[in-house]
């Protein structure tokens, strides 16, 4: 439980400083102080259990179906960096208090920065490597936020940039790898892991492993060739460059491989990469810092540079070196963060950190000088101080490491690596504090205030105590922490700062001549470096990154290029290739079922249907003339259904292509009344070859269909129309009956429409639609007489006639073709007779018919028809039917799907009168006011009314828009 | 027979095709117009052709044909008649607002700003 | 028989028309009646979930027809999910688009929205393939409606592509439809299970064709590459809340995949078994990989939360082209989070636009505006979701789909993709989110609309959205213990097909 605490605890925190920063900075900082020092103390309390050797942990169930679940463990190495972390957070709270300037919103900072303590908290605790990818991730995260913090620096933002996608490729790989390893043991517990090493070694999955996982390793740790992305996430604050790259962030990698020492390391693999790479970065990395004048660019390459060496150590797979590395990790993290933290205070007080123009800081701020040069000095590994006893027992793994047979190469870079360590170091002491006292310092240099130098003060204490007695203060210390990396016995070791004259004495004694000779000549190396090509990873970096957002943009703005007709066509193109593949992918035999007889007629008829088809296609330019081809195919098509039986579909169809033709030549009114030649002749050969390919795909579709025999439901059907549905049109009867569901979802869908049309038509009465509605001029000469008198009166006669007839086609729908939907129509139709005959104004008045109402009574009486069988506690739609006489007409079976079928009537007409009256009346707004008697005559000119409606029109168009 | 039912619904399919692959809103409309009807005669075809043989029931039938397609072909009209109602609508509005009724747009380079709204 | 489960289809069904009817020129009422009818919807598919869990499907016969002669609505595990699923966006994207006055820029947009979400209930709780073609019409047109709510020339352009598209695709859909009738003679789901192993041999050639051209139709919906075009320039261009509520709409297409190709095309499908997996699988990884490349290259947020959504929903299908159980477990969990992560970010999105005044949703950097620092937070959140990082639900999906991957040939590509675009994925909000929240805070101006005084309801709403994830990441174990059982009677629905057709079929199977 505690475990768990000490891992919530930054979390829950970072709620705190937010709130706490209203209350002053002061409080925001020591909230966020106190939220570290008891998950520190905390952590201390476990501190007996692990130094008598045990194994804290704690388990919760997260997420057992992935094997995720939320457990913690504490041992040597775990509590060893756990305890960095908080204790050298403590301290960098309390730096960066004095540190951020008045106008830095500090809640936001401490907030990030406990929420990256927890994460960091949570990878070194985490029993499950699930979890630990979470942390890991969570990391790369937070650290993205405290980078950026300075979010009008560009650096800021680029260097947040960078570090989040290097680490975070880093993590992406680690998931991998870690599912392997997983997948290997059969448990993502560590606990358990660790006990499988000759399982996963021995394992095929090893190396993958090994590499997805290292690649997570390096990536955090900068090690090479990962490592530019370090030194630009300096453009941080000075506090976050301390915490993050002193003593936790890169030192994630360096955990993760300490943790997994016991199951990778000992091989040859792991040798050669870890080994070589830590290698190669401390040299490269060293040489680089020497060279940095930003005084943190120094120091984060140095960083880079001494993760190289710990990694190194990890890499030669003796236990003897893996207590050289975890010492090291101790000492590094003490005089590493003490340097930062001087680095910031030159910078805060002297106002510069670039070392040509510092200088001779010495006798003005004596204890910062102080402070500087006792931790430069154990980095660049002088004797009496911690640095010095890591850096023998480097040096003295590294001189008898063979690499390939070679038995000189190791020892030589490893002193190189230690020359130029040296050589910076002193840099850092000689080019800022001694030398001359300038006259143009940015800033008048002075010390800061004791918040600022007492917490790397405490550091450097840490650093000459340990230098002086390391069998009395370290040697406990590291060997519970080298132990639990080890876990196994360690090898017989004395920390001492005498050793005899071994090799490693001669090699850093040669490293520090070396390196006050290199310091000496630095000019004349400076030179050296200059005339060798530098590849700035920074530019290379961004210019990927840059290069690939602008390819991706390129690729996907050309793809998605807003063209329908593309996106048709492939969509077409697909239909065809997967319906094609799919068929030949399948057994296919010929259908046996006897081919029905084709008389001449329908030879008529399909010859008409082929013809119009192949008319639409070359004539579709002319847009009314289209129209009528339509009209001509849907008639062929009605005739069909009535010939093949099927007078319903004929009614409707016939009855649809009316309104829909109507319709069409209503918007058409608006329209251009031709298409013009746009397609490249090439386009227009796809475009045939596709239409061509699915024609020929559906129809021999269709064929192979027809030809053979099938057994279908609808025989039940058949069978329970009379007994079941009380009707004998089966077809009306599965409408309203077997299928009513659907038919219900249709007259919604009808319903919709319709609302959805007013919606358009009614927003079209305003805004730009509107403007260029008013300005609309006919394109065509307009008959004189507007309601020709003989359609007038034709059309009031046949009103009540063709109502009647609605009425009969509703009422009989159940048993003889007919119904509510296709009676629906023919009503509309009679009104839209009404309104096209006599003008909108006058059928308007006459016909006070609220279609809003009418189409939600519709679907309202038809839902409730069907939640009426509720009350007989029957499902919805369930029906029932009897008999009833009608005056003067025959005998009818009333069902109470008949009150479904009404409410189907009333939608259509209601929709169809919806659509078009509102259609019209758009039309209406771009004519002259009607003298609304019928019959009118329209004198010529037209131009008065033109001008003054537009005016009118114009002005509704403003108030509206 | 069959064969003149397929191939008629194979020319309705491939004008429709053609038609929908066209730069105008209208002549688009118009594809989709033909490729319903193609569709609906080809789904009453999936209960194979019957001549003179109603779906309604009477005594002295000889046979009926089968009523579920001719069922699920309303259902089909219907539907198909509101989504054409409401294209044609909104090729008519869009053509009110853009000036023009083609149906290609310049996608990337304007990217819907998400709330350009009329009033 | 238990009435409860035809309400989710009913009750919207029935208060649409009721708001056209007694309060079309009150928006106040509209709003209330909505908003009621909509909680209202959430409690019931609450109870209906509860009941699902319970045990084996229910089932509701429509019209008192026996299956598979009339219409049924099967409710199990999956559609009841998804319902609830349903609901809850729908409360979450009403809050929205009443306190922002989104439904006030246009007519009906109630009636539209309770419209909507009866088609999309339906879609989920019917087990009737034309019935489904049915609800998808009903799904689709009250989309149309929603999506071209407010007009705008962009809107109604955009809108014509969108309703096209679409209209091909129902067409397509009867097609379909009329080939599997036309071979099987039956239209429901659970019958097909029984007559398709039952197909002669002659028949599979024509079978395959009808099974595979639906596919097609769902990977439409669904946004699969090559037919996912239609989707950036819509939602781009549709009212924000309903782009947040399109984001069911893609899943419908994902569940109706789900559910016919394990049902009908599954184990028992002789030579038609796991059917959909060899296409679903290629198109799958290519639509993550365009949608990915698409957010690294997208110039405007807008944009890029819907290449980001296509991404989501290659991710969602690759899981689901694995066809095992465990992989449909992780695709389901992925489904629900990758729709309240799309949601989110559509909402955020919107309300950056809003407040960014001419610079609107471009990516530029513009100056710093109204509340930066909270939408930034919110942003930051969504992105970490949508992008798969840790702690949030979008981490925990993208792991159980590679976990699950090692049951595929394909694993190595499957991780190598999923885990490269993660990265792209990474860049690409990153890009984003420092140029419009950081960059902004460097360029000296007037702060866009920072005098207006903002709703906090909006803002709430997109906070609930990611809500709804956080609460995902923690009950993750009892949410994926639900998911297990859902898949187990996926891949063995000897239970569905009891319940719908009763024990003489099992038999005939």
């Amino acid at each position: 439980m505690t475990l768990a605490w000490i891992v919530l605890l930054p979390f829950i925190g970072a709620l705190l400083p937010g709130l706490m920063i209203r209350a002053g900075r002061d409080a925001c900082a020591l909230t966020t102080g106190g939220v570290s020092l008891l998950a520190l103390i905390l952590l201390l309390t476990q501190a007996p259990a692990v130094f008598a050797g045990e194994v804290v942990q704690a388990k919760w169930i997260w997420l057992p179906a992935l094997g995720l679940n939320v457990t913690f463990f504490v041992d040597g190495l775990g509590f060893f960096f756990a305890a960095l972390i908080l204790a050298i957070g403590l301290l960098i709270i309390t730096y960066a208090r004095y540190y951020l300037s008045k106008d830095d919103p500090m809640g936001q900072f401490y907030c990030y920065l406990l929420l990256f303590q927890g994460a960091m908290v949570g990878i070194v605790l985490s029993d499950n490597v699930l979890l630990l990818l979470v942390f890991w991730e969570l990391t790369s995260l937070s650290s993205f936020l405290l980078i950026g913090y300075w979010k009008h620096l560009p650096e800021g933002r680029q260097g947040a940039r960078m570090a989040l996608a290097v680490t975070g490729m880093g993590g992406l790989s680690m998931i991998a790898g870690m599912l392997i390893l997983g997948d290997i043991v059969g448990s993502y517990d560590l606990t358990v892991i660790l006990q499988n090493r000759d399982l996963i070694q021995s394992s095929p999955g090893y190396l993958p492993a090994l590499l997805l996982i290292l690649g997570g390793c390096f990536t955090k740790s900068a090690q090479f060739p990962f490592h530019f992305w370090l030194p630009h996430a300096m453009a941080a604050p000075t506090p976050v460059s301390a915490y993050l790259h002193s003593a936790t962030m890169v030192k994630a990698g360096i955990f993760l491989m300490a943790r997994m020492w016991p199951v990778l390391a000992g091989t040859d693999a792991w040798f050669y990469i870890v080994a070589t790479t830590g290698l190669t970065t401390m040299v490269i990395a060293a040489w680089i810092a020497l060279f940095k004048d930003d005084l943190k660019g120094l120091l984060a390459h140095s960083t880079v540079s001494h993760l190289g060496l710990v990694t190194m150590l990890f890499g030669l797979g003796t236990p003897m070196a893996a207590v050289a590395g975890v010492f090291h990790i101790l000492n590094h993290a003490t005089f590493k963060c003490a340097l930062f933290m001087t680095a910031g205070i030159v910078d805060h007080e002297a106002g510069t950190r670039d070392a040509r123009r510092l200088g001779g800081l010495a006798a003005l701020m004596p204890i910062t000088a102080t402070i500087a040069t006792v931790a430069a000095l154990s980095m660049a590994g002088l004797p009496l101080l911690n640095g010095f006893l890591s850096k023998e027992m480097m040096l003295e793994e590294a001189a008898h490491t063979a690499w390939a047979g070679n038995t000189w190469i190791f020892p030589a870079l490893a002193t190189l690596g230690a020359l130029f360590s040296v050589a910076y170091s002193f840099r850092y002491v000689f080019h800022v504090f001694f030398g001359p006292q300038r006259d143009d310092y940015p800033h008048h240099p002075h010390d800061p205030p004791a918040g600022m130098y007492l917490p790397p003060a405490f550091l450097t204490v840490l650093v000459v105590l340990i230098g002086l007695l390391p069998a009395l203060i370290a040697q406990p210390l590291v060997e519970v922490f080298a132990g639990a990396v080890v876990g196994g016995p360690l090898p017989e070791f004395h920390l001492a700062i005498w050793h005899g004259l071994t090799p490693a004495l001669g090699m850093s004694a040669l490293a520090v001549a070396g390196g006050a000779f290199l310091l000496w000549r630095h000019a004349a190396a400076n030179r050296i470096r200059l005339s060798v090509p530098r590849p700035e990873a920074k530019v290379m970096f961004e210019a990927t990154v840059e290069g690939c957002a602008a390819l991706s943009h390129a690729v996907i703005d050309g793809l998605h290029n807003g063209s329908l007709r593309r996106y048709l066509a492939f969509f077409v193109t697909a239909s065809i290739v997967v319906g094609g593949v799919a068929f030949m992918s399948g057994a296919h035999e010929a259908g046996l079922r006897p081919l029905t007889p084709a008389p001449v007629i329908p030879i008529l008829g399909w010859l008409l249907l082929v013809g119009a088809c192949a008319a639409i296609i070359f004539f579709h330019r002319n847009r009314l003339l289209t129209l009528i081809i339509v009209g001509v195919i849907g008639l062929v098509v009605s005739i069909a259904f009535i010939y093949l039986s099927a007078p319903d579909l004929a009614l409707t169809q016939i009855s649809v292509e009316v309104v829909t033709v109507i319709l069409l030549l209503l918007a058409l009114n608006f329209l251009p009344k031709e298409t013009p030649r746009e397609s490249a002749p090439l386009r227009r050969a796809r475009d045939a070859v596709l239409a061509g390919v699915s024609g020929l795909g559906v129809g021999g579709l269709i064929y192979l269909v027809m030809t053979r025999d099938f057994t279908s439901i609808s025989e039940y059907h058949l069978a329970q129309s009379k007994p079941g549905g009380g009707g004998t049109n089966v077809v009306n009867v599965i409408l309203v009956d077997f299928r009513g569901f659907d038919t219900f979802g249709e007259i919604i869908v009808l319903g919709i429409a319709a609302l959805a049309i007013f919606a358009l038509l009614d927003g079209a009465l305003h805004g730009p639609a509107a403007k260029s509605l008013s300005s609309w001029m006919p394109d065509q000469e307009r008959a004189r007489d507007r309601h020709p008198l003989m359609m007038v009166v034709a059309t009031r006669v046949m009103l009540p006639l063709s109502l009647i007839v609605g009425v009969y086609i509703f009422l009989r729908g159940h048993n003889e073709p007919g119904g509510g939907f296709i009676a629906g129509l023919v009503v509309a139709i009679a009104f839209l007779m009404q309104y096209m005959a006599s003008g909108f104004g006058w059928a308007e008045r006459r016909m006070k018919i609220d279609y809003h109402a009418m189409i939600a009574w519709g679907v309202i009486i038809a839902g409730l028809t069907g939640a009426g069988a509720w009350l007989a506690g029957r499902p919805f739609l369930t029906s029932d039917f009897g008999y009833v006489k009608l005056p003067f007409l025959d005998k009818f079976e009333v069902a109470t799907a008949i009150g479904f079928d009404l409410g189907v009537f009333l939608t259509v007409v209601g929709s169809v009168m919806l659509a078009l009256a509102n259609l019209s009346r758009l039309a209406r707004r771009t004519e002259a006011p009607i003298s609304d008697k019928p019959m009118d005559y329209r004198p010529v000119p037209e131009a008065p009314y033109k001008a003054e409606d537009a005016g009118t029109a114009g002005a509704a168009a403003r108030e509206h828009g | 027979m069959e064969f003149l039912v397929a191939s008629g619904v194979g020319a309705m399919t491939a004008a429709g095709v053609y038609l929908l692959l066209r730069a105008r809103t209208f002549p688009v409309i118009v594809g989709l117009a033909l490729l319903s009807y193609a569709v609906n005669l080809f789904l009453f075809a999936t209960g194979r052709l019957v001549v003179d043989r109603p779906p309604v029931i009477s005594p002295d039938a000889l046979g009926y044909t089968d009523p579920l397609p001719q069922a699920l072909v309303l259902t089909a009209i219907v539907i198909s008649f509101g989504m054409t109602a409401l294209i044609v609508v909104l090729a008519l509005r869009a053509y009110l607002e853009a000036g023009s009724d083609a149906v290609d747009t310049a996608e990337g380079e304007r990217p819907g700003s998400g709330n350009g709204g009329a009033p | 028989m238990n009435h409860w489960i035809v309400v989710p289809i009913v009750l919207p069904a029935l208060m649409a028309p009721f708001i056209v009817l007694a309060m079309r020129h009150d928006l106040l009422l509209q709003r209330v009646f909505s908003a009621v009818a909509t909680v209202a919807l959430l409690a019931v598919t609450l109870g209906l979930l509860g009941e699902a869990a319970g045990g084996p499907p229910l089932l509701y016969k429509l019209g008192n027809w026996i299956a598979p002669f009339g219409i049924v609505l099967v409710l199990d595990r999956l559609s009841a999910l998804m319902i609830l699923l349903t609901a809850i966006l729908a409360v979450v994207v009403l809050v929205y688009a009443i306190s922002s006055g989104w439904d006030a820029r246009g007519r009906h947009f109630h009636a539209l929205f309770q419209f909507q979400l009866m088609g999309i209930s339906g879609a989920f709780l019917t087990g009737d393939v034309f019935n489904l073609f049915v609800f998808f019409e009903v799904l689709l047109i009250a989309s149309y409606g929603l999506m071209l709510h407010g007009g705008g020339m962009a809107r109604m352009k955009a809108g014509v592509q969108y309703v096209a598209v679409n209209l091909g695709g129902s067409t397509l859909f009867l097609f379909a439809v009329g080939t599997i009738y036309g071979i099987t003679g039956t239209l429901n789901m659970a019958d097909l299970a029984v007559k398709v192993p039952l197909v002669p041999e002659g028949d599979q050639a024509l079978l395959r064709v009808g099974a595979l051209l639906l596919l097609v139709v769902f990977s439409v919906k669904a946004a699969l590459v090559p037919i996912h075009f239609w989707l950036p320039g819509t939602y781009a261009n549709a009212p924000a809340p309903v782009a947040a509520l399109f984001a069911i709409m893609t899943k419908v297409g994902a569940y109706a995949i789900i559910r016919v190709y394990t049902l009908a095309f599954g184990a028992e499908a002789g030579p038609d078994a796991w059917l959909a997996a060899d296409w679903l699988l290629p198109a799958a990884l290519v639509t993550l990989v365009v949608g990915l490349v698409g957010v690294l290259g997208a110039k405007a947020l807008t944009r890029l939360v819907c290449f980001s959504v296509i991404g989501s929903m290659g991710t969602l299908l690759i899981a689901v082209a694995i066809f095992t159980p465990e992989a449909t477990t992780a695709a389901l969990f992925y489904l629900v989070h990758s729709t309240f992560a799309g949601a989110a970010l559509f909402l955020i999105a919107d309300l950056v636009t809003e407040r960014r005044g001419s610079a609107g949703d471009r990516l530029v950097a513009a100056p710093r505006f109204a509340q930066s620092g909270l939408l930034a937070a919110l942003f930051f959140l969504a992105a970490i979701g949508m992008a798969g990082m840790p702690p949030l639900t979008g981490f925990l999906g993208k792991l159980m789909v590679l976990d699950s991957a090692r049951a595929s040939d394909s694993m190595v590509t499957i991780w190598t993709v999923i885990l490269v675009t993660s990265l792209l994925a990474m860049v690409g909000f990153a890009r984003a989110g420092s140029l419009i929240f950081w960059k902004s805070s460097a360029i000296h101006g007037t702060e866009a609309g920072g005098t207006v005084i903002r709703p906090a309801l909006p803002i709430a709403a997109a906070g609930a959205m990611l809500a709804g994830m956080v609460a995902l990441t923690v009950f993750a174990g009892p949410v994926t213990e639900y998911l297990q059982a859902t898949a187990a009677g996926l891949y063995d629905p000897v239970d569905y097909i009891h319940a719908v057709l009763g024990p003489e079929a099992l038999a005939q199977r």
